[in-house]
């Protein structure tokens, strides 16, 4: 196990470098460059914004960084899910070449989500605080382990659904399903409050890890509060058994996979 | 201390009929018993027992498809053995399929880097050898380019300079590699015999069977995956010629 992570250690100039090149490739050619993954959220925001602001009855000032910090983390789910199904795919060329942890292939997706993931957040915070004045510290300190816990989160789910899209070839299209489905289930647009009495629905919501990871941030964020043990919890839970889930298929799949890809 | 040792290795590949299999196949597959299996197997090397130690070279010779590429892969620890046991002690580089594995939309220089780190270098030792990867692959300024507009030549050329700019422990290659162009090829040649003479441990394929007595002392004639004959490297060429010369002339394909 801890050779396994000396192994990925040992080889962070590489995956480092394929993050680099992943980040570049995607503004290299284009005229406002980074500014490209901020722009898709922020539309999306100004889009929802103007439509549910009015249907939601919320004023634009609070519903505003809802939205954004909303987004902004399912752009990271989606991209760590998404992309990582194709990662064992992308890096097959290295793969064929060169006996290395396989894992690094789904964290360099993870770590280029989590790039743009910090972005967006960076401007959330910067808005929020221009609108309500300086956060609460210790509130705001708690995302340190929040992001240290999404990241582990994102790479596992990248690892399963890694592993899951090499050995079934129609695991890409299940995954796009669920994420539609989850993307509803998930209070991103919508505020928890508004499901109250809505008993099925509510209690998605309430189990969601998703919706958790999103109190875990947005309550730091937005009211400079730190999170509920229960959100805390079941994040943990749904990281740690998205964790073990990745582990094991590692250790059944990892050394097979080269025969699938 | 360098080794490497196949204890009664085994390797079965399990080929699909189409591509991957999907999971609906895999659901029907579980639920009804009768749904067609969709994969076949082939035995590519079986039963193959192997002991190279420190200062040895050897020689592998076979027939196209004897499972020569199939058995360096798993010497390089990308394929995993399906049976038996695979025991490695010391640093491989490998040289085969070194066409592959560029960034497409990076270029040269950058390209030297990201295939050094994967080789084990860092920022620091690979800058050092950076100039003399350019040098060796003869690209000029073709390295400020990105990749996706080099000729497959140029690929090949670049890729064989980065691969070839380590310091071996144990060297596993494929010789059946044509190099770019006739010059390159001939420097290609120079620059696979010294590291020949510098790594401690040397596994080639080879179908240059007038050379291969000069490179290593024993040889292994693998055939339809399994073990022919190993010993020194005159007498397996020998039985080899004899037995493809005795066959039909269209099975010499080597």
């Amino acid at each position: 196990m801890t050779g396994y992570f000396s192994e990925i250690w040992r080889l962070r100039h590489f995956w480092m470098a394929l993050v680099r090149i992943d980040l570049q490739k995607r503004y290299r050619r284009s005229v406002i460059g980074i500014g490209w993954s901020l722009l898709h959220p922020i539309a999306m925001t100004a889009v929802l914004c103007v439509v549910f602001s009015h249907l939601f009855h919320q004023s634009v000032h609070s519903f505003a960084p809802y939205l954004l910090s909303g987004l902004t983390f399912w752009g990271f789910f989606t991209a760590a899910v998404m992309q990582g199904c194709q990662s064992f795919l992308q890096g097959e060329p290295y793969i064929r070449q060169h006996p290395a942890p396989l894992a690094i292939y789904p964290l360099r997706v993870t770590l280029s989500a989590g790039f743009h993931f910090i972005l967006g957040f960076a401007i959330a915070l910067a808005f929020v605080w221009w609108i309500n004045g300086f956060g609460n510290l210790p509130a705001l300190a708690s995302l340190v382990p929040t992001f240290a816990l999404l990241f582990v989160f994102g790479w596992s789910l990248a690892v399963c659904a890694g592993v899951a899209n090499v050995m079934f070839q129609d695991s890409q299209h299940l995954v796009e399903i669920v994420i539609q489905i989850a993307f509803y289930l998930t209070p991103i647009f919508y505020r928890p409050e508004m499901l109250l009495g809505r008993r099925l629905v509510s209690w998605f919501v309430l189990l969601n890890p998703l919706a958790a990871f999103l109190e875990l941030i947005r309550n730091p964020l937005l009211r400079g509060e730190l999170p509920s043990t229960w959100a805390v919890r079941l994040a943990s839970l749904g990281t740690y058994i998205a964790l073990i889930t990745a582990a094991l298929a590692l250790r059944r799949f990892e050394k097979r996979m080269i025969f699938y890809l | 201390m360098t080794l490497i040792q196949l204890d009664d290795v085994g390797l079965k590949f399990q080929v699909r009929r189409s591509g991957r299999i999907s999971f609906k196949e895999y659901l029907l597959h579980g639920m009804f018993r009768r749904a067609r299996r969709p994969t076949f197997e082939v035995q590519a090397l079986e039963n193959v027992n192997l002991t190279v130690g420190e200062g040895e070279r050897l020689g592998i010779i076979g027939s196209n498809g004897a499972g020569k590429s199939t058995l360096l892969k798993l010497l390089a620890g990308i394929y995993p053995p399906t049976s038996g046991r695979r025991v490695v002690v010391g640093q491989i580089s490998s040289l085969f399929d070194i066409g592959l594995g560029f960034e497409n939309d990076a270029n040269g220089w950058e390209n030297i880097q990201y295939r050094g780190y994967l080789q084990g270098e860092t920022p620091r030792s690979i800058r050092a050898k950076a100039q003399a990867i350019a040098d060796f692959s003869e690209l000029g300024d073709f390295l400020n380019v990105p990749i996706r507009c080099y000729s497959a030549g140029m690929k090949v050329r670049l890729a064989f300079s980065i691969a070839t700019a380590v310091d071996p422990e144990i060297l596993i290659i494929d010789e059946v590699l044509s190099a770019g162009d006739l010059a390159f090829q001939a420097k290609a040649r120079e620059r696979m015999k010294s590291l020949m003479m510098s790594a401690r441990v040397v596994i080639v394929v080879s179908h240059d069977l007038e050379a291969l007595p000069l490179l290593c002392e024993r040889t292994m004639w693998l055939d339809h995956g399994k073990t022919q004959m190993i010993g020194p490297t005159e007498e397996v060429i020998a039985a080899y010629t004899e037995q493809v010369n005795g066959a039909a002339p269209q099975r010499i394909a080597a």
